[in-house]
């Protein structure tokens, strides 16, 4: 059989492959998070969200993702983040509230060239699937710490350093947490990460919920944005029960 | 159809076969010193990794080798390239630092002492392995067989009376912490290793700081050069590598600082623009994707306060 022959039939071989709602990066663990962390919910994959990262990670072990569902307006409930073929998949769920905007900055490891995805669940019942790719060495999520390897470390535990900053009619909040995100996947060390943490204005009323995963990265760094310029604070705690508070 | 597939795939992969081999042709740049030009574009599978500049030095008692290359395969073609040009035998290899495209063709040159600076020793100890382990993903099959070694001599910064020639050896710290530059006093040919890049973005994974780098900056601009050699790029007769490595540093270091001042988050500051006249540097866009990845946490610290209770 001619090469040309055996061109044809993989271009007619290719749209049965290519079937249903076709995963724009065809990540073969699409089905699979569909399932499990969408509930197999309709989705639809929707250009507004804007996920951005590098196009191939120069630290396999901080890897900035920025995901942006401002398109989506005031119609967003929540987000899911996460990295397909990670060992730990799961980044963040995110439930930004009415005074917050839908857009989170944040720091993960990822354990190879991976797509990243944003589920973002509007008030209709439908996810909004945005995606971006990564390139990457890899062997970011079974590295060995870098915090543990820091002489005091621990007097530093949860350590915030932030900032906030204008953004026209919203603002910034930066922050910065000292902690190890330790992930589970080193030897002899047990899973110890911030799995909680509370955006919480002057009067203590929650006004976002972020639940976070230990593919974020040490040292966890996040960017928010509120309407207006409102006192904040952010609460944090650990899955071993240790609570941190800081005001922005 | 599944073996068809296969078959069609297997041929796909033929032309991957055809022998890599590095073309090294020895330049002389003054006498009795010659450069083998690497290109100025990033490591990949169709150059082997030769982006960099190395050289050597003919003397008396025999040759000095300044960095072995991205390879043992690189190593061994500069190995031939040397003894194309003069009977001498090799006699010693000095590295600049301890980055893999300057330093992983060290197996062609275990005859002879290999010589560097304390501090490169010991950062090629702690990352070699995993810089190689990048390098063959990164560029692939040319990389076969290549393994660390370390140095065999520590060099103190001074002069090195070596076959009737001085060379002047300077221990500075910009690039990577431990970077050693070689004035040749003879001729007056200075190796910069990586503390200059001319016509390529500079890379920064284990600079210390931007400023470290521009003080040794005017360190080697003080020397008395009269050619030099940056450790990527054409060679210069003047100082403009001096100057278009200090405007790009200078650039750098003020876009991050804006960058962390106004709070942008890192893929907003990669995708900063790159002014006009740094268009002729190849890779800038690269780099500085780079760049953010190894500097901005630094700048960031500095634009952000206590705030924990």
């Amino acid at each position: 059989m001619s090469v040309r022959v055996l061109l044809l039939l993989m271009v007619f071989h290719a749209p049965s492959a290519l079937a249903a709602e076709a995963d724009p990066l065809q990540s073969v663990m699409w089905e699979y998070h569909h399932k499990g962390l969408l509930n197999s919910e309709p989705y639809v994959f929707d250009e507004r969200v804007k996920v951005q990262v590098p196009p191939f990670a120069e630290d396999s072990r901080q890897v900035p993702v920025h995901i942006d569902a401002r398109a989506l307006g005031d119609e967003v409930v929540r987000i899911e983040a996460w990295a397909d073929p990670n060992p730990i998949p799961r980044i963040f769920t995110f439930t930004p509230g009415e005074q917050v905007v839908p857009l989170v900055a944040i720091r993960i490891r990822v354990e190879q060239a991976t797509p990243i995805r944003a589920a973002v669940l509007t008030r209709d019942g439908v996810w909004h699937i945005g995606s971006a790719k990564v390139d990457a060495a890899g062997g970011g999520c079974t590295a060995p710490s870098v915090v543990r390897a820091q002489p005091g470390w621990e007097d530093r535990l949860g350590e915030v350093i932030g900032g906030r900053f204008a953004r026209g009619d919203f603002s910034r909040l930066r922050l910065q947490v000292s902690h190890p995100m330790d992930n589970g996947l080193v030897g002899g060390i047990p899973e110890f990460f911030l799995n909680q943490a509370e955006l919480r204005d002057a009067d203590g009323q929650v006004l976002a919920e972020l639940e976070l995963y230990p593919a974020v990265a040490e040292n966890p760094s996040l960017s928010l944005e509120v309407k207006g310029a409102q006192d904040t604070r952010l609460w944090l705690r650990d899955n071993n029960g240790n609570e941190f508070e800081a005001a922005l | 159809m599944r073996l068809l597939l296969l078959m069609f795939a297997f041929c796909l992969t033929l032309p991957a076969h055809a022998e890599l081999r590095y073309t090294l042709q020895p330049r002389q740049i003054a006498d009795d010193v010659w450069l083998l030009e690497g290109s100025t574009d990033n490591f990949d599978k169709a150059n082997g990794g030769n982006i960099v500049n190395t050289g050597f030095i003919v003397t008396a008692a025999g040759v000095v080798v300044i960095d072995s290359g991205p390879s043992r395969r690189y190593g061994e073609a500069m190995r031939a390239a040397i003894a194309s040009v003069t009977d001498r035998p090799v006699i010693k290899l000095l590295l600049t630092h301890h980055h893999p495209d300057h330093v992983l063709g060290n197996q062609a040159f275990a005859d002879v002492p290999i010589a560097a600076l304390a501090g490169t020793t010991e950062l090629l100890r702690e990352q070699g392995n995993a810089m190689a382990e990048n390098m063959y993903r990164l560029v692939g099959d040319w990389m076969r067989g290549t393994e660390v070694v370390l140095p065999s001599e520590t060099l103190a910064p001074g002069t090195l009376e070596i076959g009737g020639r001085s060379l002047r050896l300077l221990a500075l710290r910009g690039h990577t912490g431990a970077d050693l530059a070689i004035l040749d006093e003879r001729s007056g040919v200075l190796f910069a290793g990586d503390i200059l890049f001319y016509q390529r973005a500079l890379t920064t994974p284990n600079s210390p700081g931007l400023d470290v780098w521009l003080e040794d900056l005017d360190t080697l601009e003080a020397l008395p050069w009269k050619r030099l050699v940056a450790g990527h790029g054409p060679v210069a007769d003047d100082a403009a590598p001096f100057v278009q490595m200090r405007d790009y540093l200078g650039w750098l270091d003020g876009l991050l600082r804006d960058a962390a001042s106004g709070g942008a988050d890192m893929n907003e500051v990669i995708q900063s623009p790159i002014p006009e006249r740094f268009a002729g540097i190849s890779l800038t866009r690269y780099e500085l994707i780079r760049s953010v990845s190894h500097l901005y946490p630094r700048y960031e610290a500095m634009a952000l306060q206590r705030v924990d209770e």
